[in-house]
């Protein structure tokens, strides 16, 4: 079997696993009267924020970006990720594997770019109706798509940050916050992002989500397709650099579970 | 041809990662040899260093100092090489997906043992026959018995037709049945010609199915020997059953330097232990010269081997 094959085969794989282990946690009256109620209300909260403000341009501000970020959001479980593996007492197995860690843990957590491509789109269709925010049809169709590049960028800050938190699994918790909670803040969800000093513009360009979310923003307020294009390209730039990380950097975080001791049998 | 296992001086330091941790010497320039095709038992108490030595073996854990191969490939620097080499069972309910069916569980390592699918499919099937999972194959692991997932452990240990297969207390927690059958299916392991090290705390186990035992303590090897002739490493502590012996003349044996013990045994018998080189030849001659003929002596178990090295710290486990 030829690498590539090999490598889509495990991810498929890893995949069905995470899917199954996810199964445990919600089935679709679960997802659908817990989980997705609660986005709702999260995205209609911060749209009524907009209304608060008396502004309709906040209401559709407020909720796009926050519809949005629920794809950031949903991805970033990846961070936890590993910790499922070390908890399952197979981590020194799939350490000691002739196969890359990382594959398996790119594949495991892929439920989590799905949630989050379902909530954000389950969110933002249902929600904008309600709030007056007319998506423009047919170039709408072309919003899950982005949707799912957001998501796709998260997913692999997540990969990265899972690495990390490979050598120090009491942190996966605070990781994930800090990191959805960074994007929150500084990516554009709910202030724009030239509002923060220049520094921190530039960090906000780096991160998942922001360059995303401003082609959806342009997409919805009527810009032509093609000036979407550069947002476009620069959120698939800062996906793909997350996971060239995430890469570079995984299977030697793992191996330094090797040095320290850290990689325990059964636990 | 090398031999499956050879471990060089290796040496394991635990740096304390807390102020309150104490530097650990897991293990202190151990070697050892292990030739391909043989089962080979690593005892020891909690702590010895066991389960360490199986970890830098399969490649999870990298020695401070010293080297080990596996298959003549060395475990720090050639990985790649040694990792589908191997294979590596754990005692307990870990190491498996419990949500997933066991023909899945074994499907998905085959994947990651980098076997093609079809193989994957064929090997599962003839593994889950093997060890009794056939009927069970498409229900999920999380509704196994111990034994049952511990039987599965070892077909996942196999999924990659591991030439040297690493064991650490395969039997944990298992009834005496399964874990028979369970030792019946290492027997049969090394009739193919695989090289298997048994870390266990199982006398029996390690008397059963091991070619050689290796005693280790405190991070040191003790001793290497068959499970038979290591009693001859302590054969200063031998036995002598006897039968129709007087008392007087169990009373005058019983002062005799090197005799530790002289108790009566149910069947009216009596046991005499020695625990002195040359003892037990003065035992023999004062009871034949008593006109007692039913004598035997015997070197003692595995176990009592154990005991009397390691001490009854041992019995801790």
């Amino acid at each position: 079997m030829s690498g590539l094959r090999h490598t889509l085969h495990v991810l498929a794989l890893a995949a069905r696993n995470g899917f199954l282990d996810y199964s445990v946690t919600f089935t679709w009256k679960t997802w659908l009267s817990g989980w997705y109620l609660r986005v709702l209300a999260q995205v209609v909260f911060f749209a009524l924020m907009g209304r608060l403000l008396g502004s309709t341009e906040q209401v559709h501000y407020l909720l796009l970006g926050n519809a949005v970020m629920l794809a950031a959001l949903g991805s970033l479980f990846a961070v936890a990720g590993t910790t499922w593996e070390r908890r399952a007492g197979t981590l020194p197995l799939l350490v000691a594997s002739p196969s890359s860690p990382v594959v398996v843990f790119v594949g495991r957590s892929t439920w989590a770019l799905v949630d989050g491509f379902l909530s954000s789109l389950g969110a933002l269709f249902v929600v904008a109706p309600l709030f007056d925010l007319g998506l423009p049809w047919p170039r709408a169709l072309l919003i899950p798509l982005l949707v799912a590049l957001v998501g796709a960028s998260a997913y692999a800050l997540g990969t990265f940050l899972g690495g990390l938190v490979l050598r120090a699994m009491s942190t996966r918790n605070v990781v994930a916050n800090v990191a959805w909670t960074t994007i929150l803040a500084i990516g554009g969800v709910n202030v724009p992002v030239d509002f923060y000093p220049r520094p921190v513009e530039w960090f906000a360009h780096a991160l998942p989500l922001t360059h995303g979310l401003q082609a959806i923003r342009d997409l919805v307020g009527g810009a032509p397709l093609a000036t979407l294009l550069p947002n476009v390209a620069l959120e698939l730039a800062v996906g793909t650099a997350w996971l060239a990380l995430a890469l570079l950097t995984f299977d030697r975080l793992a191996e330094g579970g090797r040095r320290d001791g850290s990689i325990e049998f059964g636990g | 041809m090398p031999d499956a296992v050879e471990v060089e001086d290796v040496t394991r330091v635990f740096e304390p990662r807390k102020k309150k941790d104490e530097r650990v010497v897991a293990l202190d320039e151990v070697s050892l040899t292990i030739p391909e095709g043989e089962i080979h038992g690593l005892l020891g108490p909690n702590g010895a260093g066991k389960t360490t030595l199986v970890k830098i073996l399969s490649t999870v854990l990298l020695p401070t100092s010293g080297r080990a191969r596996v298959c003549g490939h060395d475990v720090v620097e050639e990985t790649k090489a040694v990792r589908p080499l191997i294979g590596i069972v754990f005692g307990g309910e870990r190491g498996l997906y419990w949500r997933l069916t066991g023909r899945q569980n074994l499907e998905y390592w085959g994947a990651l043992y980098r076997l093609p699918p079809a193989a994957v499919r064929e090997r599962t099937r003839t593994l889950l026959e093997r060890v009794g999972l056939a009927d069970r194959a498409d229900q999920r692991v999380e509704q196994y018995s111990r034994g049952m997932k511990q039987r599965l452990h070892l077909a996942r240990g196999l999924i990659g037709d591991a030439k040297v297969l690493f064991l650490d207390e395969p039997t944990t927690g298992m009834d005496p049945i399964a874990g028979r059958e369970f030792r019946t299916l290492i027997g049969e392991l090394k009739g193919e010609g695989r090289t298997i090290l048994l870390a266990t705390h199982d006398m029996v186990e390690a008397e059963t199915v091991c070619d050689r035992v290796t005693l280790i303590d405190r991070g040191k090897i003790i001793a290497t020997e068959s499970p038979r002739s290591l009693g001859h490493v302590i054969s200063r502590f031998q036995r002598v059953d006897v039968e129709g012996a007087p008392e007087p003349v169990l009373g005058r044996i019983a002062a005799l330097e090197g005799v530790s013990a002289v108790t009566r045994t149910e069947d009216g018998g009596a046991r005499i232990e020695v625990s002195e080189e040359g003892a037990t030849a003065e035992v023999l001659r004062r009871l034949v010269d008593a006109g007692v003929t039913s004598v035997r002596t015997s070197l003692p178990s595995l176990e009592e081997v154990y005991v009397q090295l390691i001490g009854e710290r041992g019995l801790e486990v």
